[in-house]
């Protein structure tokens, strides 16, 4: 629904106008301005509804002394914009008027109505993971979260935490949106301990509820790696049994991953789309067209607490063997397996598959 | 009974998000008084006398063990430990602080309840039958169509901002348990011509300072006809109805204005206008929510239980409470059990914390979890063994919930008065306390048998004194608080308004006048005949005459 900073010219009716009244001027006009009188006084809901039953096609518009917690009522009876009264703050509108991700009754507007989700089909994930990158793909990260969180979609997602050093942002998205969903955090074994200590912190600031502490199994753990130095010989096969294989038991179920990956993190991510689809499963990255500052900023705002290694050089951060500082003209990744080849866990290949 | 899906949970999550942003926006002064009053009221957050009240929705009176626990758990936690049941089959806590409402709602989430449209100028909780899947007589179990009307009528964004409340009743059988008439609509299920579902439709029904009966407008909606039609009347309404005087408002005033048949023939134009198949339940979806109605897994037992016999025979305190508090089931071998929360006494309605967690734990042993919350203001459990109803009558007993009253002349239907409302002109509490006290020989209440006794503080009538058999009226003479008497009032399939019999008594004349009345009827009555049918069949003058008779003599 538009929400119009400025009166607008055309014919003006107050609800209190009859019925017969007002559905001869919307035969005549393509464009109407219905003024409510009183915020309690409902008619004005009615009026749209029954001209937007008769076909009613032209623009109806609402303006006097309505409140935002009515923003849906109007959209939903039919009317297309709001006259916002001088100096209004549109952001509650906006707020209010999304508040319901679906409603029970049908109306004028084209909401989603829960009746026919109940028995419509799902859709197939690719289908899906192109209507919301369409859809939210350049909207607010929080509102593609929402938009994947949906009910109506049925999906079953848990996020996926290194609680580094970005980790805040998503998180931080995570508790508005719904803070009791599963976050797997990979404790390998091999963390710092201040990665332990701000896991702590960020999880008891945020209020999130769900924090899953995954574990590599120890009899995996005793066969492939006994000394705990597999890293320095074998690297992969290190972030096979610490991450890889923990974290597809850890996913099992799950049929939608989010991630705070971002294209500018390194030339494999560049293409990055923020709904990815594989099979029946769906990898979330509400973050991947933000910029380094467009995190950093968001991290300021927000007044998030900062993983502790940060002021100490460390612009990402893994395991303590395969970590380390980085120099100022050196990318933010440098710093992990650095010297070799590797330049990812292996993660997110691998939880494009579905888990087993 | 109904359990939320992921659906009905966020709806409900999203609401009290809603309702944190109005609170926010209220405190930090972007809302005004005027602009939060009709949100929060549909947040079911009254401003009363003393404190803030939460009225939390029991829709259609149904609930799990679970549920009454959590209401338990909100009744200690954020109030003074104890509850009251409303007719509208609402639950309200009478002293919450305003700043634990959203965890209140939070708590009530958990377990699928909410507070949602219990006040305010809206549709309000859907009520029914409490005896629904219980009673013989129901042609239909009316609790799916409760659901149905539940859910199309939740925040519905057409109707949230209505001239004034709005109240729906459904049942299932010609017998009205669940007053119908009183309603702003009252649906009755009947067989339409097809032998499919359709529903009998009344309106305009109310109470308050200008009450009246509600009238047919239509013999038999199809039941995939109905959302639309009530679409209709709605519709019809919030553009008639009038906005320019509260006392007015209500759709009753507007039927009686301009006549039942051209407010059918507003009804009718609407209903002819309206997009029907959006409004159509589709199939599957009744289908759906039927299901969750089905019949609990009875045992097959014979109808008549030896034990049960037998407990009778020895326990004649027991056997007085069976007659009068326990109902007949359509299952043999089962009966439901009337939970009385009018101990004489007492404050009718009101509940314990301790005592819920009673209900809520026979309801999950002996009543296959369930428990209804009834337009009397008591609890019923609807399936039980007549095996366990020794059990079950032992538990209540010791737990002061066995009061064999119901439906007899101290199961007195109250609202709080003026001992909590800010709107009452008197006390309704302590006259239903004393007529209680005054009646409360357990003899002499099974001798008088079926006697509705209504009270209520003021005009608004929330203790319906317009359809008492006997009505009383708390009102305001002067400062002091003096109470009008009715008699012949019904709030049945045969409805009728209570007539005024003179002049109001103060409060400690009211119960030895209506003890008077009600020795009258003893004396006049035929064998067999119920005290409304010797109102009916004799009219209210012998009972005047008994009212006053001790007044006029000392006058």
């Amino acid at each position: 629904m538009q929400l119009l900073e400025h009166a607008q010219n055309g014919v003006r009716l107050t609800v209190s106008t009859p019925e017969e009244d007002i559905r001869a001027a919307a035969a005549a006009n393509d464009s109407l301005i219905l003024e409510f009188e009183a915020f309690r006084d409902g008619r004005g809901f009615s009026l749209a509804a029954v001209l937007r039953g008769q076909g009613y096609r032209g623009s109806l518009i609402a303006a006097g002394k309505i409140l935002p917690d009515q923003a849906r009522h109007l959209r939903r009876c039919g009317f297309d914009a709001v006259e916002l009264s001088p100096g209004a703050d549109a952001a509650p509108w906006r707020r209010m008027d999304q508040v319901f991700s679906a409603a029970y009754q049908p109306a004028s507007g084209d909401d989603r109505l829960v009746w026919r989700q109940r028995h419509a089909a799902p859709e197939d994930p690719a289908t899906l993971a192109a209507r919301l990158n369409a859809q939210w793909g350049d909207a607010d990260a929080e509102d593609l979260l929402k938009a994947v969180l949906d009910p109506a979609l049925a999906r079953k997602a848990a996020a996926i935490s290194s609680f580094g050093a970005e980790a805040a942002v998503l998180l931080h998205l995570i508790s508005r949106v719904r803070p009791d969903l599963p976050v797997v955090f990979l404790e390998t074994g091999q963390h710092f301990f201040q990665t332990l200590a701000y896991r702590r912190e960020l999880t008891e600031r945020l209020g999130l509820t769900d924090v899953r502490e995954i574990k590599p199994g120890a009899a995996a753990l005793s066969k492939a790696d006994p000394r705990g130095d597999l890293w320095r010989s074998q690297p992969d096969t290190c972030c096979a049994v610490r991450k890889i294989q923990p974290l597809a038991q850890a996913l099992t179920g799950f049929d939608t991953r989010i991630t705070g990956r971002k294209r500018y993190q390194n030339s494999q991510r560049a293409d990055l789309m923020p709904v990815e689809a594989n099979e029946d499963v769906l990898t979330v990255n509400p973050l991947a067209k933000w910029s380094a500052n467009q995190v950093e900023d968001w991290l300021l705002d927000h007044e998030l607490p900062r993983h502790p290694l940060v002021e100490q050089g460390y612009p990402s951060i893994g395991c303590w063997p395969c970590t380390r500082a980085v120099a100022a003209d050196e990318d933010a990744r440098d710093g992990r397996w650095a010297g070799q080849d590797k330049t990812e866990c292996g993660i997110h290949e691998r939880m494009l598959v579905p888990a087993c | 009974m109904y359990r939320y899906d992921e659906f009905d949970a966020a709806l409900v999550r999203e609401r009290i998000a809603e309702f944190s942003d109005q609170v926010d926006r209220r405190s930090s002064g972007e809302l005004t008084e005027d602009e939060f009053k009709p949100l929060r009221l549909m947040n079911g957050v009254y401003l009363q006398l003393h404190a803030y009240m939460a009225r939390v929705a029991v829709p259609y009176g149904v609930m799990n063990g679970r549920q009454m626990r959590q209401l338990a758990h909100v009744a200690r936690t954020y109030d003074k430990g104890y509850g009251h049941f409303t007719t509208r089959t609402n639950i309200q806590f009478n002293w919450p602080a305003l700043q634990d409402l959203p965890a209140i709602l939070t708590d009530l989430a958990e377990v699928e309840m909410h507070a949602i449209q219990t006040s305010g100028n809206c549709i309000r909780n859907v009520t029914t039958d409490v005896f629904a899947g219980v009673a013989a007589d129901e042609i239909e179990d009316p609790r799916p169509w409760c659901e149905i009307i539940r859910q199309w009528s939740t925040i519905h964004p057409e109707f949230s901002f209505l001239p004034r409340k709005f109240k729906i009743a459904v049942i299932g059988a010609a017998k009205d348990r669940a007053a119908i008439r009183t309603h702003d609509v009252g649906l009755q299920i009947v067989r339409g011509e097809d032998g499919q579902t359709a529903f009998r439709v009344f309106v305009g029904g109310g109470q308050g300072r200008l009450p009246h009966i509600a009238q047919e407008i239509a013999s038999a909606v199809p039941g995939r006809s109905l959302l639309a039609y009530l679409t209709a009347i709605l519709r019809a309404y919030n553009l008639l109805g009038r906005r320019d005087n509260i006392h007015k408002a209500r759709i009753k005033i507007l039927v009686a204005a301009i006549g039942i048949d051209a407010f059918r023939d507003e009804v009718e134009r609407q209903f002819a206008i309206l997009r029907q198949e959006d409004l159509r339940i589709p199939d599957e979806e009744l289908a759906r929510i039927q299901a969750y109605f089905t019949p609990p897994p009875f045992e097959t037992v014979p109808a008549i239980s030896p034990s049960y016999d037998a407990a009778r025979r020895l326990n004649p305190e027991f056997a007085r409470f069976t007659r009068s508090n326990l109902r007949d089931h359509k299952q043999a071998g089962y009966g439901a059990i009337i939970v009385s929360l009018k101990p004489i006494g007492g404050v009718p309605g009101d509940i314990t914390a301790a005592q819920m967690e009673v209900v809520a734990d026979l309801a999950e042993k002996f009543a296959f979890n369930e428990v209804r919350a009834s337009y009397e203001q008591n609890l019923v459990l609807p399936h039980v063994r007549l095996d366990d109803a020794h059990a079950v009558w032992s538990r209540l007993r010791e737990a002061g919930l066995a009061t064999a009253n119901a439906d007899l002349a101290t199961d007195i239907i109250a609202c709080p008065g003026l001992d909590y409302c800010s709107l009452a002109n008197a006390r309704s509490i302590p006259v239903a306390q004393a007529l209680s006290r005054q009646l409360a020989d357990a003899a002499l209440l099974e001798k008088l048998g079926p006697v509705r006794i209504n009270i209520s503080g003021c005009i608004n009538a929330c203790g319906h004194h317009h359809v008492g058999h006997i009505g009383v009226l708390g009102v305001d003479r002067k400062g002091e608080e003096y109470y009008q008497i009715t008699v012949g009032g019904s709030p049945d399939e045969q409805a009728a308004l209570g007539e005024i019999v003179g002049r109001s008594l103060p409060a400690d004349e009211v119960a030895p006048a209506i003890a008077r009345a009600l020795d009258r009827y003893l004396e006049i009555r035929h064998d067999g005949e119920l005290f409304i049918d010797t109102v009916r069949r004799l009219g209210a003058d012998p009972f005047r005459t008994a009212i006053y008779e001790l007044t006029d003599a000392a006058a």
